[in-house]
C-alpha cells in the first residue's frame, strides 16, 4: 500500500480551477474579526490612485469613482523613487473622523461581532516591556500611522460592499516546478486593522496573505504532500507541514484548515493564540551597546538572555468566528490568476496608503507579485524556495535520484578497488627507483624531478584511498536510507521544522485577576509615584528613580512567579555598580593584590612541579 | 559496621567556601557594629548611666541601644543563613541573595547622596552578589533549573 493511499486526489489532467477547488482551504476566523478575502474590482473601484515623489509631494492620479483595474495598469511614467499607491478612505475631516467612529461603534452592535481579549498582551509580557510598549506607542508620533478613524471608515466601507454582494475570494494560481504542482491561494482583504482592533503591532490599508499546497505526481494522480502558511516571524522550512501530519494539520472534509490571525490574517495550523515580539526600533549605537551588554551578561556572567526591548504582542488565531470555505457558511468565490493578469502583473504599487511609516509597519503591502520596493515577490517566483522546498524531490522522484547516488557512488567504489592498487603499485615502482639513484651525485637533477613525482603520486594515492573510505561511509548512510524508503517508512514529519510556531500556554501568570489589574495599572501608578518624589524628595530624584523601577519590577516579579530570577538580576546589576565604585576609589591595592595573587599561585604552581 | 562514603554527599564548590568566608567577614563587621556604639556611649566601662528616653523621645544612650540591638539582630541573621547556606539549603540562597541586594542599595544611596558608605559591607557584598550568581551555586542549591521567563 501507498503511503499516501489515504489522501485525497486528482487524476492528471485536471483543470487548475478544478485542482484549487479540490483542494482550497476552509479558513476560520477569530470572534470579532471585521475583514475577510474580498475581490480586487470593488475595493479598486472604491479606491483613488496616487503618487507619491522623493521631493515629499503627493499627487492624485486617478480619483475615486474614476478607478478600474483597467485604467490601474496604464503605463505612467515617473522618476525613481516614486511610490505610487491606492487609497481606500479619503483624508477625512474631524467631524468626518468622529462619525466613521460612532458608526463603527452601532455597526459592531447590530452585528453583535465582539472581540474578547481574554488575558491581555501587557499581562503576558513584563513591567519593563510595558515600558517598551509605551514607547512604541509614542514612537507612532514620529512615524506614519493609519488613525483610528480610518480603520473605522474602512470597516464600514467594506461592511456597504458587504452587503450589496457578500463574496468571499480567493486568487488561484497553479504553478508546476522541478515535479512538483503548486497551489498558490491569495487572499485579499480590504484592511489589517491588528493594532487598532486587536491590540497588535500595526494597521495598514489593504493585506495580501498567502498559503501553498504542494502536490506530486504518483500513479497518473496528483497527491498533495504539504502545506505552507506564511507567518510573521517564520521563513522557509518552518512554513510548510505533511499533509500526514495531523497532530499539526487540520482538515475539515479533506480540506486543509487555516486559522486566520484576528486582523493581521496571518495564517496558522493550530487554533490558539501565538505570541509575537516586536523589537522596540532603537538607535543604531544603543543596539551597538545592547548587544556589547548581552554579550558580556550572558558569556562572561554567565546569565539567562533578555531583551527588555521585546515587546510582545498577541496574533489571536482562536478559530471561534466566522468560517470560510467548502462546506461553511461561506462557501468560496475563486478566481485564476497568473502573470498574464494585468493587475497582477502591471501594477507594481501599493494597495494602499503610503503612510511614510520608515519601518514600514504602516505602509500597506504591493500585490502578489511584487515587494513594496517594486521588486518581485520571492514567494511568487519561486514558490518551492518559499517553504523551503527547492531541494526536496517529489516522494516518487526521491527514490530514483536516490538510487542514482547510491549507482554513482557504487560505480565510483568499484573504479577506486581497481584504481588505488595500480596506483600504489606505481608508487613502489618510482619509490625503488628513487633508492636506487641515491650515492649518485651526477644524477641529482634527476632524483629532484623523480621526488617531486613520487609525492604528488603519494598525495593522490592517500586521497584515493580517503575518498574510498569516506564513500564508503556515505554509501553506507544513502542504502540505510534507500531501505527506509524502500519499506515505506517515512520520515519524522516535523524533522525539518526549526521553529515550531505554536500557541501560548493559557495560564502563564499567577492570580490572574490581579496581574491583569496590575498590568492595567502598574504603568501609571509608577508615574505617581515618579511625580510623588519630584514633588516631596527632589533631591534624590535618581536613587528614588531606580528604587521606585526596582520595586515596581519585583512586584511584578511576585505576580509573575519570577521573583528569584528577578531579584538575582537586579542584584547582580547592583554588584556590578558597587564593583565599578570599589575599583574607582581602591584602584592600587586591587591591582597591588591581583598581582601578587597571581605571584603566589605562580610560586606555588612551580614549587610543586619542583617537589615532584 | 557500614561506614557511610564520603561519595555520597554533594560537593561544596570553592564559590560556597568563599560566600561563607564572606558571610563571616559581614557577621564580624556587624559584631563590631553592635559592640561600637555602647563602647563609645562607655557601657562597658561606666555601666548604662542615664535614661534610655525622655519626653523628646530617644536619649543618646537610647539610640546607642537601639543600634546595639539592630546590628545583634542582623548579626545573628547572618548566623543563621551561614547555617543553611553550609547546608546548601534553597531558601539560604534566596534569604542572601535578598539581603545582599537589599544592603547595596542601602550602600548605594550611601555612596551617592551622604559620601559614607561602608566600603568593606560594600566589598563582601559583591564578592557574595557574583559568587551567588555563578551557574554551579545556583544549580546545587536548586535555583537554575532551567532558563526561566525574562522579565528585565
Amino acid at each position: 500500500m501507498s503511503p499516501s493511499s489515504d489522501r485525497p486526489t486528482v487524476p492528471l489532467g485536471t483543470s487548475d480551477m478544478d485542482l484549487l477547488r479540490k483542494f482550497e482551504p476552509v479558513v476560520r476566523f477569530t470572534k470579532g474579526e471585521q475583514f475577510y478575502p474580498t475581490d480586487v474590482e470593488r475595493y479598486v473601484a472604491e479606491c483613488s490612485l496616487w503618487a507619491h515623489y522623493p521631493d515629499g509631494r503627493e499627487e492624485i492620479i486617478v480619483r475615486q469613482g474614476e478607478l478600474t483595474l483597467e485604467n490601474l495598469v496604464q503605463q505612467r511614467p515617473a522618476v525613481f523613487g516614486t511610490v505610487r499607491f491606492l487609497r481606500f478612505i479619503e483624508t477625512l475631516t474631524l467631524s468626518e473622523a468622529a462619525q466613521a467612529l460612532s458608526d463603527q461603534s452601532r455597526l459592531r452592535r447590530r452585528l453583535r461581532n465582539y472581540f474578547q481579549a481574554g488575558m491581555g498582551r501587557l499581562a503576558r509580557g513584563g513591567f519593563l516591556p510595558r515600558l517598551a510598549d509605551a514607547l512604541f506607542s509614542l514612537s507612532f508620533l514620529l512615524r506614519g500611522k493609519v488613525s483610528s478613524a480610518t480603520a473605522a471608515a474602512a470597516e464600514l466601507a467594506y461592511h456597504r460592499m458587504h452587503d450589496d454582494d457578500e463574496k468571499y475570494v480567493y486568487y488561484g494560481r497553479v504553478i508546476r516546478q522541478n515535479g512538483w504542482t503548486v497551489l498558490q491561494y491569495w487572499y485579499f482583504y480590504c484592511y489589517n486593522s491588528w493594532r487598532s482592533g486587536f491590540h497588535g503591532v500595526n494597521d495598514h490599508e489593504s493585506d495580501w496573505e498567502m498559503t501553498c499546497l504542494y502536490l506530486f505526481e504518483e500513479e497518473g494522480q496528483l497527491v498533495p504532500e504539504w502545506a505552507a502558511y506564511a507567518s510573521h516571524d517564520f521563513h522557509g522550512e518552518d512554513l510548510r507541514r505533511r499533509w500526514d501530519d495531523v497532530d499539526e494539520l487540520d482538515f475539515m472534509e479533506g480540506h486543509p484548515v487555516i486559522y486566520a490571525g484576528a486582523g493581521s490574517h496571518a495564517s496558522y495550523f493550530r487554533p490558539g493564540e501565538y505570541q509575537a515580539e516586536v523589537t522596540l526600533p532603537l538607535p543604531g549605537w544603543f543596539s551597538g551597546l545592547m548587544r556589547a551588554w548581552n554579550k558580556f551578561w550572558t558569556e562572561i556572567l554567565d546569565q539567562p538572555a533578555g531583551n527588555p526591548f521585546r515587546i510582545p504582542f498577541v496574533d489571536y488565531a482562536r478559530g471561534n468566528g466566522s468560517r470560510v470555505g467548502h462546506g461553511q457558511s461561506h462557501a468560496w468565490s475563486p478566481v485564476l490568476v497568473d502573470e498574464s493578469t494585468p493587475w497582477v502583473s502591471q501594477y507594481r504599487g501599493l494597495w494602499g496608503l503610503f503612510a511614510r511609516d520608515p519601518i514600514s509597519g504602516e505602509n500597506a503591502p504591493a500585490g502578489p507579485m511584487y515587494n513594496r520596493d517594486g521588486s518581485p515577490r520571492g514567494s511568487w517566483y519561486d514558490p518551492l524556495g518559499f517553504a523551503g522546498l527547492d531541494k526536496v524531490p517529489p516522494p516518487p522522484q526521491a527514490l530514483g535520484y536516490l538510487q542514482k547516488n547510491c549507482d554513482e557512488i557504487t560505480a565510483r567504489q568499484n573504479e577506486l578497488e581497481n584504481l588505488i592498487p595500480m596506483k600504489a603499485g606505481d608508487l613502489q615502482v618510482l619509490g625503488i627507483k628513487l633508492k636506487g639513484m641515491e650515492g649518485n651525485p651526477h644524477l641529482a637533477k634527476q632524483y629532484a624531478a623523480l621526488e617531486k613525482k613520487i609525492n604528488a603520486l603519494a598525495e593522490e594515492v592517500k586521497n584515493l584511498r580517503r575518498e574510498r573510505l569516506e564513500n564508503g561511509a556515505l554509501l553506507q548512510g544513502l542504502n540505510q536510507r534507500l531501505e527506509r524508503m524502500k519499506a515505506g517508512v517515512q520520515d519524522d514529519p516535523r524533522a525539518h521544522i526549526r521553529h515550531l510556531a505554536e500557541p501560548v500556554r493559557a495560564a502563564r501568570v499567577r492570580f490572574d485577576r490581579a496581574a491583569e489589574t496590575w498590568a492595567a495599572i502598574s504603568l501609571s501608578l509608577m508615574l505617581f509615584a515618579v511625580a510623588g518624589l519630584i514633588f516631596f524628595a527632589p533631591n534624590f530624584i535618581w536613587a528614588g528613580l531606580v528604587i521606585i523601577m526596582i520595586l515596581f519590577v519585583l512586584a511584578e516579579s511576585i505576580l509573575r512567579g519570577a521573583f528569584i530570577e528577578t531579584m538575582a538580576r537586579i542584584t547582580l546589576i547592583l554588584a556590578l555598580i558597587s564593583a565599578l565604585i570599589l575599583f574607582i576609589h581602591f584602584w592600587e591595592y586591587i591591582v597591588v593584590g591581583g598581582l601578587v595573587a597571581m605571584g603566589v599561585f605562580l610560586m606555588l604552581q612551580r614549587l610543586r612541579e619542583l617537589t615532584g | 559496621m557500614v561506614r557511610k562514603q564520603k561519595g555520597n554527599r554533594k560537593k561544596r564548590p570553592i564559590a560556597v567556601t568563599v560566600i561563607a568566608s564572606a558571610i563571616v567577614v559581614l557577621f564580624i563587621v556587624r559584631l563590631y557594629q553592635v559592640f561600637k556604639p555602647l563602647f563609645d556611649m562607655g557601657v562597658f566601662q561606666l555601666g548604662m548611666i542615664g535614661p534610655l528616653y525622655d519626653s523628646g523621645g530617644l536619649t543618646e544612650m537610647g539610640r546607642a541601644l537601639l543600634d546595639s540591638v539592630f546590628y545583634f539582630i542582623l548579626a545573628i541573621g547572618l548566623v543563621i543563613v551561614l547555617i543553611g547556606f553550609l547546608r546548601m539549603r534553597r531558601w539560604s540562597w534566596v534569604v542572601l541573595m535578598s539581603w545582599v541586594g537589599f544592603s547595596m542599595v542601602v550602600g548605594l544611596v550611601d555612596y551617592f547622596y551622604f559620601e559614607q558608605p561602608n566600603y568593606a559591607i560594600m566589598a563582601s557584598d559583591v564578592v557574595i552578589a557574583f559568587a551567588l550568581s555563578q551557574a554551579e551555586v545556583q544549580r546545587i542549591f536548586g535555583i537554575r533549573m532551567d532558563i526561566g521567563e525574562s522579565l528585565l
